[in-house]
């Protein structure tokens, strides 16, 4: 039994370190998603339809097809194509970590979109329509009216996004990434100890989840205006319509 | 005695859901410190024509304007009138404001933030003076001890009293309520409309549709009868709920009186 618990000590050490690869790539492409999933939103709503029908078909490809397959054209594919592979972008196109994250902020932005969408059409009209009516328009009616409603319904589906990104992750592995999944099967190649290995990964994972959910949830409580108790202190008094 | 400017001019105002026509030629004009009251069964189109005096539906035909300033409405290549100059239509609505059936403040802010967001953000006023102007304006519809609460924590009828402070804040020419009392109970009613009346005592400008009989007779100056987008009848209270009245709005009136 101290044997098991020193193996998984030593393999958690080995697996720590690997946690800021996974972490890099959750953080790049979290936030080029939401970039990207915040313009293709605006599109989607856009009044000429060539802009409706790029997030369509953005959204078609990206969420209908595997991820892992996309990582894999993005790696391998690439390095078919002549003026990629001699070209300045091979820099970037060589780098799997690069990889990754450009295809987990296309396949994660076309969910994240349809999140923000949704949401879109949840504000409720009034709302806008009272922003309108004082002489609010675009960005102002954005920024100050649209968005604080937009964000509070989204945020439990984006929420559980993000969730998933890190979780998708792990498939930085399968084109050569040493991330927390990547090192773990490193390690089982050498020791063929499956099961404690991807318990220890496993447990990493939920820690890293865990801290994200909390940090989510934070935002949400404070974001909820129902949970601000406010001081009602003067009943009001009116003269009644005689 | 001279005659004040008029501070609304509405001139044949048409507009037809696909093929149901809503609005078939109305034209009003409110004069400054007039109280208009406009009745109507369910629709008659009151609601959108009170819509289209700020824009908020555009018309299918017909010419607005507030003060001296024309609405920025022009034909499209299409031929059908829209707003043509979106900016000319937001300094429009900054002279006007709305009290809406649902209330609509926004529920991200608190009461005082709600009063101030207009004069602030939107005619980019002095804060102090805000400030000052909401405080004094929560006090005067009875919400002064209730600025750090958000909307969702109050009763309809608080609702609509901070609704009517939000409107008042930046010093509008015309006030637009749209059925103001419509979504509340009883008890709450008497309290927004005591408010209303309030306001029509200092000589505020007001358009209101309502299905407050007592309200149009007893407050308002003028009452105009709508009936399949049409002007049936308007005039005083004294002439509408008189002897004189037509037989469309006895009819209309009849099922109140039982």
């Amino acid at each position: 039994m101290g044997e098991h618990l020193t193996f998984i000590a030593s393999v958690t050490a080995l697996l720590v370190r690997a946690v800021p690869v996974t972490l890099l790539i959750l953080a790049v492409s979290g936030v080029c998603a939401t970039a990207l999933a915040t313009g293709l939103t605006a599109m989607s709503v856009a009044r000429s339809p060539l802009p409706r029908l790029i997030q369509r078909t953005w959204t078609f490809l990206f969420r209908g097809t595997p991820l892992i397959l996309q990582i894999f054209m993005i790696y391998y594919g690439f390095a078919m194509v002549p003026w990629i592979r001699h070209g300045i972008l091979w820099t970037a196109f060589r780098d799997p970590v690069f990889c990754t994250c450009l295809a987990m902020t296309c396949c994660c932005s076309a969910y994240i979109a349809e999140i923000f969408r949704g949401a879109l059409a949840a504000v409720p009209r009034g709302e806008i329509e009272a922003g309108r009516a004082c002489g609010m328009t675009g960005f102002m009616l954005l920024r100050r009216v649209i968005a604080p409603s937009l964000v509070r319904i989204a945020l439990p589906s984006y929420s559980n996004e993000i969730i998933m990104m890190t979780k998708s992750t792990s498939l930085a592995s399968t084109i050569t990434v040493l991330d927390i999944t990547g090192v773990a099967q490193q390690v089982i190649a050498h020791s063929y100890r499956t099961l404690e290995v991807f318990c220890a990964a496993a447990a990493l994972y939920l820690l890293i989840n865990a801290g994200l959910s909390a940090l989510l949830a934070a935002l949400e409580r404070r974001l909820d205006v129902d949970r601000a108790v406010p001081s009602i202190s003067v009943p009001p008094t009116l003269e009644p319509l005689s | 005695m001279t005659v004040p400017p008029p501070v609304l001019t509405a001139t044949n105002i048409r507009k037809s859901f696909g093929d149901r026509e809503v609005l078939a030629g109305i034209s009003l004009e409110a004069r400054e410190g007039e109280v208009i009251s406009i009745l109507g069964g369910s629709g008659s189109g009151k609601s959108t024509f009170l819509r289209c005096l700020n824009l908020l539906e555009v018309p299918d035909e017909g010419q607005i304007a507030i003060g001296d300033v024309q609405a920025p409405l022009a034909r499209n290549r299409h031929g059908r009138l829209e707003v043509s100059d979106g900016r000319a239509a937001a300094r429009l609505r900054m002279q006007t404001a709305m009290v809406f059936q649902g209330f609509n403040l926004w529920p991200h802010l608190t009461v005082l933030q709600n009063v101030m967001e207009a004069p602030l953000r939107v005619h980019r006023r002095d804060r102090d003076e805000v400030l000052a102007t909401a405080r004094s304006l929560l006090e005067r519809v009875g919400m002064a001890g209730f600025h750090a609460a958000y909307p969702k924590r109050l009763s309809g009828g608080q609702q609509q009293r901070v609704a009517i402070a939000r409107a008042l804040a930046t010093n509008p020419k015309l006030v637009l309520f749209d059925e103001p009392t419509s979504a509340l109970d009883p008890e709450r009613v008497r309290e927004v409309l005591a408010l209303m009346r309030s306001l029509a005592e200092e000589g505020r400008t007001m358009i209101v549709v309502t299905h407050e009989m007592a309200f149009a007779r007893d407050v308002s100056g003028r009452v105009v009868h709508l009936m399949n987008g049409r002007v049936e009848s308007s005039g005083s209270p004294a002439h509408m709920f008189g002897a004189d009245a037509t037989a469309a709005f006895r009819a209309f009136l009849a099922p109140a009186a039982l």
